[in-house]
Order: C-alpha cells, then structure tokens, then sequence
C-alpha cells in the first residue's frame, strides 16, 4: 500500500530493526532510548531458541543487589557468528551495554558484552560497524 | 542512541565469523578451486535425470542497496547481517500505486502496521509461512529428486513438499502455513504453483497479509554452483489490486549445515510486549 508509504517509514524504524529477525520486532519489547550499562557477575545463562539469555548481579553502591537479564541473538545466529554456549560462564564478572524493556522490568536486549577479566569484547559484533 | 548501522562492514564481519567454531563438513557434489575452497561460480550441477540440481543450503541474500529503503536498524548484538528488503516489505519493488491494497486488506495492514511488531504471528512463535520464510537471511536446504523436491526451512524447522509427479493439486486443501505445491521444469527453471494457504501467515514484517486463495508461483533458478534466484508472484485478487512481484536471491552455504530451532523451547518475551 504505496500512498502510506510516509507513515510506514515512521514504523520501520523500530519494526524493521534487525532483533525481529526470526521472532519479535525489537520496540515489541525493548526501548532504544532507553539505555543501561551495567556490570555484574553471570548467574545464568540460558542458550536456548528462540533467544539466548544471560542474567548478571548487579550490586549498586548501597551494597543492594538486582539481577538483570538480558537477551541475546538465537544461539543459531550466534553460533555461526563463532560465540559458543560456553563462551560466558557462571561467574563471569561483565560489562552489558543494551537497551532496556519498555515495561520497566530488570531486562534488557545486549548490545555489547564485556568480559572483565580480559577486556574481551564479547558478542560486540555490531559495535564495529556503526557508524 | 545510535541507530544507524554501517551495513557493508556488518556483512564483513557475517561472512568472515560465519563457522568460526562450526564444524564443516567438506561437500564434494561441490568442484572446489585450487586452494580447496569450493567453487561458487562453477557451472550449475546436473541431477541424474538431466534436470539442474538445485540441492544444498541456501541463504537468501540481503538487500543489495544494503538496507531496505527508510529502514533504520537498532544496534544490537543480533544484527551480524543484513535483512533482505522483502523480509520487511513484500512489495518492495512494486511502482507506487495508490490502490495495490484492497480497502479490507488496507485496513488490515494499518491495524499490523500500528501494532508496533505485537501482532506478527512470529512474535507468538506461530510459523513464518511461504513466502516470507525464504526472505529470512536464515537458512534452507532443498533436496531434489525427479518427483519431489523437498525445501526444509531451519527458520522454524518447517518442511515443504513440492509434488513434481505431475498430480493436480487438491481441491479444497486444509489450509496450511507452507500452502500445498506442485512443480514442474520449464527448460533450466523449475516452476512452483502453490495453494491452500492459511490466512494467518504475514507476508512481511510490516504486517501485508493475504487471504485462504493467494495463488503462489516461484520460478527457482540455479544460474551456477553458488547462486540461486526464485521469482516469486503472488495472485490473491482479494488482498491485492494487481500481483505482486519480487526476485530474492541466495548464496549456497558451501560445507554447512541445518541447526534445528523451535520458537517455543525458551519463549519470554511474549509477557513484556508492550
């Protein structure tokens, strides 16, 4: 339907964002204006269709912990991409950079994973071509 | 927040990771050139009956201007690659018309369209049916002989069946996502009719949707070992004003395989739509 052709554009933005690849459009869930960058240790890591899932502790300075998820690519995807199950392990202290869930709740889509031990930049595939 | 991503470099980085940690397993049906490496532009492969062989793992390519027009992509850990521009929108190279939408299937589209993605079928993990599940850059398999050719779909892993042994196809069939096939060749081209779809599938991920009559035909070509192309057309006077028409790509994936996925094994997203 050419004529909504301008009011499609609008949408596209966020429906056509690559994470709907293969389940669910992106601003179904996440808000790309809202950004965390949070460090903690891996308690969880859940490498399962439709997404992989990753959940870290994330201690604030008052000492009160939250654990937040965060949802990665399909393990297919990030199979080929050469990340394996055990690329992230239980007790891995890391840095996440994603956007987070609309409805407010402790989790996010990642965007960047940093494993503290090495500097090692983990799933940043994206990051090297943005612009 | 940065939104827009260098695609060209993102496609770099797909193909020089892609099998990183992935076991191959060489293909001899594959000439290979002298540094072992199969040859993608070797002359198309004949089956036993004389017909080419369109076997192997296909994946469809994406847009070559880089991106569909006006898409912007979301920076993420997920977007390794690049959407083929049918994926998000079926009519793509359709010339601007102001009534290629029926007025009930217009209506439909900006309800999808509004939804904000919450509506797809695949964001409840239902099938993503025939045509859009070879517009996915996610891979297929196609498995030939003389009466039947057999297209299974990692996305979902979905089969279909294409009847090459000259049977009509059924009368009222039980409407199905991956509709009900019939092929034959025409020269090097085999030509693909299908019916009996379900109306629940989206064609794109704009939210075009068809109806229970949508009569597919795709003309698949292997025009050499590595590249294959399939002109798809949809007739549904019902949905649309005229045909739509659009040729995707695909690259075989030389040495790989299928990975199973099933949508439902670890769902969790549903709950936080919004």
């Amino acid at each position: 339907m050419k004529l909504v052709t301008g009011v499609a554009l609008s949408f596209l933005a966020v429906l056509a964002a690559a994470p709907a690849i293969g389940h669910h459009a992106f601003s179904a869930e996440f808000d790309a204006d809202k950004p965390v960058k949070l460090s903690g240790t891996v308690t969880r890591v859940e490498w399962e269709n439709p997404h992989a899932w990753f959940y870290i502790d994330v201690k604030d300075p008052s000492g009160r912990v939250d654990n937040w998820g965060f949802e990665m690519g399909s393990p297919n995807i990030l199979i080929r991409a050469g990340w394996g199950r055990n690329t992230l392990k239980l007790g891995d202290t890391v840095t996440v950079e994603g956007s987070r869930a609309k409805n407010g709740a402790n989790i996010a889509n990642a965007k960047i994973v940093i494993l503290a031990s090495t500097g090692q930049k983990l799933f940043a595939g994206s990051s090297q071509g943005q612009n | 927040m940065k939104f827009i991503l260098a695609v060209p470099a993102l496609l770099l980085l797909w193909t020089s990771n892609a099998s990183a940690q992935w076991a191959k397993f060489p293909d001899n049906s594959i000439p290979r050139t002298r540094d072992g490496k199969a040859d993608l532009t070797a002359r198309t492969p004949t089956a036993r009956d004389g017909k080419p062989d369109l076997s192997g793992l296909w994946q469809p390519e994406p847009d070559p201007a880089g991106k569909p027009p006006g898409v912007q992509i979301v920076e993420s850990i997920h977007d390794n690659f690049v959407i083929p521009r049918y994926f998000v929108d079926i009519t793509a190279d359709m010339p601007p018309s102001q009534s290629l939408l029926q007025p009930a299937a217009a209506a439909t589209f900006m309800q999808n369209l509004q939804s904000g993605g919450k509506n797809d079928p695949s964001a409840h993990c239902k099938p993503t049916g025939v045509p859009a599940v070879a517009n996915l850059p996610i891979p297929f398999k196609i498995i030939q002989t003389e009466r039947i050719v057999v297209i299974l779909y990692e996305e979902g892993s979905v089969f279909r069946q294409i009847f090459l042994d000259a049977r009509k196809t059924v009368e009222d069939p039980q409407p199905r996502w991956m509709g009900y096939s019939t092929g034959k060749w025409e020269g090097d081209t085999l030509v693909v009719e299908s019916v009996g779809f379900t109306s629940k599938s989206w064609l794109d991920r704009l939210g075009h949707t068809h109806s229970e009559s949508m009569h597919l035909t795709e003309r698949y070509r292997r025009a050499d070992a590595g590249h294959l192309e399939f002109e798809v057309t949809i007739d549904d006077p019902k949905t649309f004003s005229k045909p739509i028409k659009y040729t995707q790509k695909a690259a075989l994936v030389p040495d790989e395989d299928l990975l199973e996925y099933f949508c439902t094994e670890n769902e969790k997203d549903t709950q936080h739509y919004q």
